[in-house]
This record gives C-alpha cells, sequence and structure tokens, in this order.
C-alpha cells in the first residue's frame, strides 16, 4: 500500500489547524482513494485506471486500493484512507449491506463516498451511487440469447460469486426476460465463480450431462470465455454463448465468431463521471446531480464489436 | 374543562394515528417497516403502485402528452435535446434515453405474432416503407413506459431490481390489455398509442403500445 506520508501530516495539521484543507498542500488538491475489487479482472483495473487518470486531471493524487471482496478488509481500507485524510473516496464496494456502514463512517470523518458500479441498501450515506445497471444489461443480453436461440431450446447458465451483488442481479435480469419463453429450457446453472478456469471444468462437465444444450449465457465475461475454450475443446463451437462485461478477450472472440455476443458496462467512463463529481462536491460542496444515477450497459455483438476497447465504445 | 377536553383531544389523535399505523400501506419504493423491505416485499410494493398510478396517473399522462407520429418526427428534426426537453422525459443517470408518447396509425406491413414478442411494423407516413415498430407483448422490451413518466424516479427504489420490476410490471399490464387479433395482420390499419425510448434523434422507434385498435 502506498501511503503518503506527507499527505497524512498534512491532513492532520489541517484538522488542527481549522484552516481549508486545499491550502496545507503545496501542489495539487489532495488525494483522492480509489477502492476497487481486485484488479485480476480487468474491468475493475479499467474502473481504478479511469479514476485515476481523471484524479491526476483535476489535480489530485491517487491512491489505489484494492479490498478483493472482503467487507472486513474494505473497512480496515476506510480506516487507513480517513487516517490518512483523504479528500474523497472513489469505491467499487464489498457488499451492497455490509459496506453501509463503511461509508458511513467516512461521512462521520467528514470524507465524502462516490460509489461506482454497485449500489449500497443505504442512501444519504455516499454522496453519489453511480449504478451500472446490470439489470437491463442483463436484459440486453438475454434479448439477444432468446433471439440467437430461435427462443427455443436447452441452455445453460454459468452464475457469478454468490457473495457480489452483481452476480445475482444479473442472473435475475437473464431469467426476467428468458422465462417468458416457455421454449427456453434451462437444463444446467451452476456457479463458476466468474473464474475462467472454473468456468472451463463446469462447462465440461455440464456438457457431458446435456449433449442436447444449444447455448450458454454467462454471467460475466471471464466465465464465457472458459465456457467456449471448453466448447471449442469438445468440438461444439455450434453452441450460443453469451457474456456480459464487455471485455477485449471477448470482443476478440466476436469478430472470430466465437462468442456471439456480451453487455458493456462503461467502466472506465463511469468511474471518471465519479470523479468529476468529487471535485465538483470538494470545490463547490455539491455535485449538482442527484445521489443515486444509474448508468445503462449497451450490448455488444458483431454490429459494434470493433468499436469495443477498454471497457468503452469509440464513437 | 377546556384544558382536560384538549388533552382528550390530543389523545385521541394519537391513538388515531397509531391506529393508522397498524393498517398503513407502505408507500413503495419509501423506507418501510423492517418485515416490508427488502425483496420479498417487492411483488406486493410494485403491485400497489401501478394500482394507484397506472389508470389514474400514467395512461392519462401518455394520452395527454402523446404527440402525433409525424409530429415528434418534426420534432426530432431539430434534435433530440431540444425535442426531449419540450416533449419528452429522461430516464434517470447519464446516457439514458429521452422517452416519449406517441401516437398514430399505419398499415401493417409486416407482422411477426409467432414471436412471444409480437411486433407489427408500420407504415405511418404512406410511403409503402415500415418506418415503426410495435411491440404487441406479451414479452416487451424496455422500460420507455416506466421512463415516460416523472413520478416513477429511481432515488425513490431501494436499488435497480426493485426499479426494474416496475417497469416489467408496467410493460405487463399494458400488454395484456391489448387486444391483439390472430391470423395475419399485414395490410390492416393499426391505430395506436403508446411510448418509445430514443437515445440518438436516428433510432429506429420501437413503441410499447398501451392503447390498439384495428381499424376496419
Amino acid at each position: 500500500m502506498n501511503l503518503n506520508r506527507r499527505h497524512v501530516v498534512g491532513g492532520l495539521a489541517a484538522v488542527v489547524a481549522g484552516i481549508l484543507p486545499t491550502l496545507s498542500f503545496a501542489q495539487g488538491k489532495g488525494v483522492i482513494a480509489i477502492i476497487t475489487p481486485s484488479h485480476d479482472n480487468p474491468f475493475f483495473k479499467a474502473e481504478a485506471d479511469g479514476a485515476a487518470a481523471k484524479a491526476a486531471e483535476l489535480g489530485y493524487e491517487a491512491m489505489v486500493l484494492v479490498h478483493d471482496d472482503d467487507a472486513n478488509k474494505q473497512s480496515q481500507l476506510f480506516d487507513t484512507v480517513i487516517a490518512a485524510g483523504v479528500k474523497a473516496i472513489i469505491l467499487d464496494n464489498a457488499g451492497a449491506d455490509a459496506s453501509v456502514a463503511a461509508v458511513q463512517k467516512a461521512k462521520d470523518a467528514g470524507i465524502p463516498s462516490f460509489l461506482i458500479d454497485r449500489e449500497i441498501t443505504a442512501t444519504g450515506v455516499a454522496v453519489s451511487q453511480i449504478v451500472s445497471n446490470n439489470y437491463q444489461g442483463a436484459q440486453l443480453g438475454a434479448e439477444e440469447f432468446v433471439k440467437l436461440m430461435g427462443e427455443a431450446g436447452e441452455y445453460a447458465e454459468l452464475i457469478g460469486k454468490e457473495s457480489d451483488t452483481n452476480a445475482g442481479i444479473r442472473s435475475k435480469g437473464y431469467h426476467d426476460v428468458i422465462d417468458q419463453y416457455p421454449d427456453m429450457k434451462m437444463v444446467a446453472a451452476q456457479t463458476a465463480n466468474w473464474s475462467q478456469t472454473e468456468a472451463y471444468t463446469v462447462m465440461e462437465s455440464m456438457l457431458q450431462a446435456n449433449p442436447g444444450i444449444k447455448g450458454v449465457i454467462s454471467g460475466n465475461d471471464t466465465m464465457a470465455m472458459g465456457a467456449w475454450a471448453a466448447l471449442e475443446a469438445a468440438g461444439r463451437t455450434d453452441v450460443i454463448v453469451v457474456g456480459f462485461d464487455g471485455s477485449n478477450d471477448v470482443r476478440d472472440s466476436i469478430l472470430k465468431g466465437g462468442i456471439k455476443a456480451t453487455v458493456l458496462q462503461p467502466a472506465y467512463a463511469q468511474a471518471q463521471m465519479a470523479v468529476a463529481q468529487a471535485d465538483a462536491f470538494i470545490t463547490s460542496g455539491s455535485t449538482g446531480v442527484e445521489e443515486k444515477q444509474l448508468m445503462d450497459c449497451v450490448l455488444i455483438n458483431a454490429d459494434n464489436a470493433a468499436q469495443l476497447e477498454t471497457f468503452a465504445l469509440k464513437g | 374543562m377546556a384544558q382536560k377536553t384538549f388533552v382528550a383531544l390530543i389523545l385521541g389523535a394519537a391513538l388515531a394515528l397509531s391506529g393508522c399505523k397498524i393498517v398503513k400501506t407502505p408507500a413503495p419504493g419509501a423506507a418501510t417497516a423492517a418485515s416490508e423491505q427488502g425483496e420479498a416485499g417487492d411483488d406486493a410494493r410494485i403491485a400497489a403502485l401501478l394500482d394507484r398510478t397506472y389508470e389514474t396517473e400514467l395512461l392519462p399522462l401518455v394520452a395527454e402528452r402523446a404527440l402525433p407520429v409525424a409530429d415528434l418526427r418534426a420534432a426530432l428534426a431539430g434534435g433530440l435535446e431540444t425535442a426531449g426537453a419540450a416533449h419528452g422525459n429522461k430516464g434517470s443517470g447519464e446516457g439514458a434515453a429521452w422517452n416519449f408518447a406517441v401516437r398514430g396509425e399505419g398499415r401493417v406491413v409486416e407482422a411477426n405474432l409467432t414471436s412471444r414478442a409480437r411486433k407489427a411494423m408500420l407504415d405511418t407516413d404512406g410511403d409503402g416503407a415500415p418506418d415503426l415498430t410495435l411491440q404487441l407483448g406479451p414479452v416487451i422490451k424496455g422500460t420507455s413506459l416506466r421512463d415516460v413518466a416523472p413520478f416513477y424516479r429511481f432515488g425513490d427504489f431501494r436499488d435497480q431490481i426493485e426499479f426494474a420490476k416496475l417497469a416489467r410490471a408496467l410493460n405487463d399490464r399494458a400488454s395484456a390489455a391489448l387486444d391483439v387479433p390472430e391470423g395475419d395482420l399485414t395490410g390492416r390499419i393499426l391505430r395506436f398509442s403508446g411510448t418509445v425510448d430514443l437515445k440518438s434523434a436516428t433510432d429506429a422507434w420501437l413503441v410499447t403500445a398501451v392503447t390498439l385498435d384495428i381499424l376496419p
């Protein structure tokens, strides 16, 4: 963890002296903490990169941390950044319920939080919650999946990590659409914990038990990649696979005619928006927008995959 | 004596209030008692919200604000933002679509009634080519019926799931009310009112119908 001692001291001095914190720094406007799940998933790395780039652009220093989807670790990180006197916290949180206390703790210490991607179950605690509309995104993916399946046939679902709110939201969004088609038959549903290697193994056994599978709908792109690899190995490239996230890996697969579709969450842009709102709040006391903001996802298929790069669609 | 009456009144009012509390119907989306919070109570809350607002607020809103197809096209020619600010409602959040109420009639150029998501493509300007697609259910895509209404606000709901359930319930309510005839619709004239969401002025129109008449 690269905690800069100068800022800790500076932050404390500002509190003690009661002067405007921005004046206590020789350069820049202070530190913005950026806390996300592990960067092993390129989606979260894109978030952190987007936020850090925007922070630098607006004259802040970025303190980038990961909570690994562990609410306890997240709580400790909050203690750390509160002690460090950061000006704001950008957070992709580690649990809708569990994170409320951590965000409240920061608020009590006078530090505003700006949430991205996942929402928490309380309002009035964070300043902004810019929520990826995973449910809407899942509906888009499911609509495309149903269309590709011709509204009928056996399919399997790969579910994300249970502790992650979005795993459940996406699955519900998928079923909200698919379950309206009585000829769509789900023959297997299993978690592969967002993991590519796990998805490979799960897909292998699903395929063995259900050779009639015509499609696979996956809670994210890494699992879709694992499933596709298993299908390729089994010579079953006829199976329709749809993912979620809009990763470059799945983009490349779509362009090669492999995986059929995914759903883009604009991670990079969303993180940048959060930092811009943090800056507005720090400098003017208001973001000028409502706390809860939904951000729509975009369907990616062969028509627009070429425009996709690092979780952003190029005009 | 006067004071006693006053106290009695206060007590009475307090009792009446607590009486209200026992039978209170929670405001959808608003904070409610713990037992009613969370996903378990969603369906009941959404159903109550629809009962309160669908017939009395949403349908009148669509009827009042619906622009004839040609008028909406003309407004869009001046740019989506301008047309939206004048006639539409923006969905919640960055990049959300503008939602418009629209009405019109047109000849069915092509229809798919075998899909669960039944559709009719209409020619509304008489050039023989379809210029909008009417969604006839039972599966309805999108959230324009929810997002056309300024009184359904994301911030009033617990989370995206509850908000999405509202959209789904509205779509179901609307499509259930449509009387779609069996058999080939091609060549028939349909009169409709409904909602459409647009992210750009040039988007193809996918209209969620709330009223539908087949003209003889």
